[in-house]
């Protein structure tokens, strides 16, 4: 009864209520977007360092992390395979071979960390090899008598692999795309040029055009100009396993592209056995063996156990590893909590004024309630329950809509490509997909009732202090 | 009566809506300007370190050294060149460097370094180097020796959370282990019997010493008097290889850098790398570090300097770390506009509710003569009067928390401090003073009136007085 008395209540004055309600909503749905949007970097973070860079466990040698010598293998390698194979919640198993080398062609050298890799496990382990750039080979799937290599793109770019060349077809590409035929025209000049580094191009286009088509075109200009020719090759310089320096041609069977700079400007792969034959490894010795979980939330169950059967190894996971990412992952809901907290604080406010308004006028009606008999304490939860509506009504439009709004930009996307080259850099993705986890929103919800009932309070204390013998006397 | 006093009178006939609705207001606007503090002051730490510990303000290179950082773009810096530069209004000197990269050893570890060749006197007025050689250290030995002495407890405990610690000034050191004032001056002694130790600056003409990064020393695992050997390829591809004897250890606030940094004299960088007479870049000491200042003399100066040389500002030389920042400070400008959305509604809600409790006064008084425009005048008085009450209230109570926390900034440690320095933030987290980001609250909260004051009058012109009346 009370309940559907203080619904009716909300809707006697429809366009007060309907502004708080539209706060309300905007406020939702403002914080539960953006934190959407946060959030989604993070996660995005956390799945390109479990699904291309790490996996969830890895196993060294104890002395491999602080001197990454060759010497330091993990001898019994068949023995740490089936401890983990054996653990609940392992998925996948798989060796690889890691040592430091200088990456270099006749241009430029780079200092780089080689890992030898299974190609068909680490195809069905990790999605690296979806990350290849089109056009630039494949991830060792053609078989040639040479040495072959997977590289980063940044390293290309850094090693000269990379050029940008305007070629006539870059040109008609470019026209496709709709850019004016004003700017073909001017960029006419660079056809055919060879530039050796994006920095270079992006000189010689920006001294052309002015900054304004720059920046709305100069991307795509770069893109079109990108240029790679197949099968080039590159040196990898190291020391082998009896300490001798070992230089060989690769040529590169492919090039892929991340969103983390650092790790596409060191990381290289090359096949196990082909590593394994350079560096006179002993057969059936690895560096690291790494272990993918069924899921990401078993990580710090089976750490432990992993690392209790192993103990003559170095047994890491992925937060082990990454601390700073691990800590933001442990604190992001907090953060998330306080900022919603900020703006359904600023919201109580519009609440309260707005009840208190609605008690104000109503002095003369709760003084009739309260002398016909209705006693103070349903008076109390009839404007509790007002307030309660308020929030409510707005926060689960709120959600609704950014429920929404997630769905589609989690599908769309939302690109920051003017920040892309500081977020790549630290290893975040400029392409943000959306998303948030279920428990925010009954985080959420709680929290608006709360803003509900604490925006009532005064307003409803106001009621309860009338006295109804005045009350029913006022205008 | 005159306008403004009576839209101050009407502001107190319903004292609880005039001060919910500035309430929220001044909600919004202090937690609008700690927020920003705190960010603009990280971010301006963040700069300010990378800018005197590394890059300086205003430099000068060859015109191909930012896309292909090399000895092969390096420049000759002579007199007539830093007289035509010193003739700048505010350039007060001109410091040149020699900087390319090597691998440094000692016995069994090695790695990558930056090998930065200077003017050890003149730099130290750019850098401030001497100041950040370090002068206690907690190792082991030193925490063991000062456990004995009658430190207080807590100091000590907070030892261990330390250890291996350097420090470069007194207060940093009495800060972190919690001794207060009054103590330090009775602990100090103490500490500097146990945990300091000699470490001289450069100087020049000390040929074959090098100060090294403190977070270098401890990779390398090599102190003062032991010797170092870089290895690295000279100019136009001559090997460069030396051995030199770590003179001192300087710790710098930015960790990236400070885990990479080996300074020698300049003349020893000629030397090791055959490029004798030759800098990769000058810094130009200056006057004035605002950055307009920065910008016009960066624009004179560009017409003077010969081909192929160009001047470049701090932000040209951390491009990088400026468009990670700018994306950081977006997430926080987003933030702050979603508060003062909502707030707007709140403001807008209570207009609402006030023009229609207030329709039959407002039908009296334009009947009885007043005129609409005045009194249109009188209700956005009393608007921005309550809009003022909250900006005033904010920012004053911001004052003592953006203050305090400028004075004595928070300080991080453990796993905190830990992901600061992974990321190569020192784990300081000061304020900015105020600055025109206090203005900005104001001129934000000005437009949300002003959008308010526009319904209002709207609303008033438009009023029909008979059927106000009757409300």
């Amino acid at each position: 009864m009370i309940t559907s008395i203080a619904w009716k209540n909300v809707w006697r004055n429809k366009t007060r209520s309907l502004v708080v309600i539209s706060a309300v909503t905007v406020g939702v749905f403002a914080g539960v977007f953006l934190m959407a949007a946060m959030n989604s970097s993070v996660v995005q973070r956390i799945d390109a360092a479990v699904n291309e860079e790490m996996s969830h466990i890895q196993v060294n040698n104890k002395d491999f992390r602080s001197s990454a010598e060759i010497q330091n293998i993990i001898k019994d390698y068949p023995h740490v395979v089936s401890v983990l194979e054996s653990t609940p919640g392992v998925k996948s198993v798989t060796g690889r071979i890691i040592i430091r080398g200088i990456a270099s062609t006749a241009a430029k050298s780079s200092g780089v960390e080689i890992s030898g890799i299974d190609i068909e496990k680490e195809k069905q382990m990790f999605t690296l090899s979806d990350k290849l750039i089109p056009g630039t080979g494949s991830f060792f799937a053609s078989i040639t008598k040479y040495n072959m290599v997977f590289i980063g793109e940044k390293l290309a770019k850094e090693l000269n692999i990379i050029r940008y060349i305007l070629t006539p077809e870059a040109l008609s590409k470019l026209k496709e795309e709709g850019i004016p035929a004003d700017i073909i025209s001017r960029i006419d000049v660079l056809k055919d040029q060879r530039f050796t580094s994006d920095k270079k191009f992006a000189k010689a286009f920006e001294k052309i055009l002015d900054p304004g088509e720059v920046s709305k075109y100069g991307w795509k200009i770069k893109d079109a100009a990108w240029s790679y020719r197949e099968g080039s090759k590159l040196i990898l310089t190291f020391l082998d396993f009896n300490n001798d320096q070992t230089s060989a041609a690769f040529r590169i069977s492919g090039i892929f592209r991340t969103n983390n700079d650092m790790f596409e400007a060191t990381s290289l792969f090359v096949p196990v056995d082909e590593l394994r034959q350079l560096t006179g490894m002993p057969q059936g010795t690895y560096h690291r063996v790494i272990a993918r979980l069924d899921n990401n939330d078993l990580t710090d169950k089976v750490t432990p156990e992993v690392r209790e059967k192993l103990l003559e190894y170095e047994v890491l996971n992925w937060k082990e590893i990454m601390p700073d990412l691990a800590m933001i992952v442990d604190f992001i809901d907090q953060i998330y909590a306080i900022f919603m907290l900020l703006i359904l604080a600023a919201l109580a406010f519009g609440i309260a004024n707005t009840m208190l308004m609605a008690v104000l006028e109503r002095t003369r009606e709760i003084g009739m309630l309260m002398s016909v008999g209705m006693n103070r304490r349903k008076i109390f939860v009839m404007i509790m329950l007002e307030s309660i509506f308020l929030s409510i009504v707005g926060g689960f439009t709120g959600m609704g809509v950014s429920e929404i709004v997630i769905a589609i930009t989690n599908k769309t996307g939302i690109n920051l490509m003017k920040y892309a080259e500081g977020m790549e850099a630290m290893g975040y993705s400029a392409n943000l997909y959306p998303t948030i986890d279920t428990q925010f929103f009954i985080t959420t919800t709680i929290l608006i009732i709360l803003t509900g009932i604490v925006s009532a309070i005064y307003p409803a204390r106001k009621a309860l202090r009338l006295n109804p013998v005045e009350a029913i006397r006022s205008e | 009566m005159k306008d403004y006093q009576l839209a101050w009178k009407n502001l107190w006939r319903n004292r609880r809506r005039t001060l919910i609705t500035a309430g929220s207001v001044f909600f919004a606007v202090f937690f609008a300007l700690v927020m920003r503090s705190f960010q603009l002051g990280a971010y301006d730490r963040l700069f300010k370190n990378v800018i005197e510990s590394y890059t300086g303000y205003l430099e000068l290179q060859h015109i191909d050294y930012s896309d292909d950082p090399g000895l092969d773009n390096s420049i000759e810096i002579d007199s007539s060149l830093i007289d035509i530069l010193k003739q700048d209004p505010n350039v007060t000197d001109v410091v040149p460097r020699l900087e390319s990269f090597a691998l440094a050893a000692t016995g069994s570890h090695t790695q990558g370094v930056i090998v930065m060749g200077i003017d050890p006197e003149r730099e130290d007025k750019v850098l401030n180097l001497s100041k950040k050689m370090v002068r206690y250290k907690l190792t082991d030995q030193a925490r063991e020796s000062l456990k004995k002495e009658p430190i207080s407890g807590r100091a000590k405990k907070l030892l261990d959370l330390f250890s291996n610690e350097s420090y470069t000034s007194d207060i940093r050191l009495m800060l972190d282990l919690g001794i207060n004032e009054e103590d330090s001056a009775k602990f100090l002694p103490l500490f500097r019997k146990h945990a300091s130790f000699r470490n001289p600056y450069l100087r020049t003409g000390q040929n074959g010493s090098v100060v090294i990064g403190d977070g270098l020393s401890d990779y390398l695992k090599a102190g003062i008097g032991d010797t170092i050997v870089l290895v690295s390829q000279g100019y136009h591809g001559t090997s460069a290889a030396g051995k030199y004897l770590i003179g001192g250890i300087i710790k710098l606030p930015a960790p990236d850098i400070d885990n990479i940094i080996v300074y020698m004299p300049i003349g020893d960088a000629g030397e090791l790398y055959a490029a004798p007479g030759m800098a990769t870049s000058a810094v130009l000491n200056l006057k004035s570090n605002n950055d307009d200042d920065i910008r016009q003399t960066r624009d004179r100066l560009q017409k003077v300097v010969p081909n192929p040389m160009s001047v470049k500002t701090w932000q040209e030389l951390n491009a990088l770390l400026v468009n990670q920042m700018e994306a950081d400070n977006r997430s926080g400008m987003l933030m702050i506009a979603v508060l003062y959305l909502v707030i707007a509604f709140g403001v807008f809600g209570t207009v609402l509710m006030m023009m229609a409790e207030r329709r039959r006064e407002f039908g009296m008084l334009v009947s009885i003569g007043m005129k609409k425009g005045k009194l249109a005048k009188v209700v956005s008085l009393e608007m921005l009067l309550i809009g003022s009450i909250g900006v005033a209230a904010g920012v004053f109570a911001s004052l003592p928390f953006v203050i305090y926390g400028h004075v004595h900034p928070i300080r991080f440690t453990g796993q905190f401090a830990k992901m600061y320095e992974d990321y190569g933030f020192e784990p300081i987290m000061p304020t900015m003073l105020p600055d025109t980001f206090y203005l900005w609250q104001i001129v934000v909260v000005l437009i949300i009136l002003m959008i308010a004051i526009g319904f209002s009058t709207r609303k008033i012109f438009r009023m029909n007085v008979i059927s106000a009346l009757r409300a």
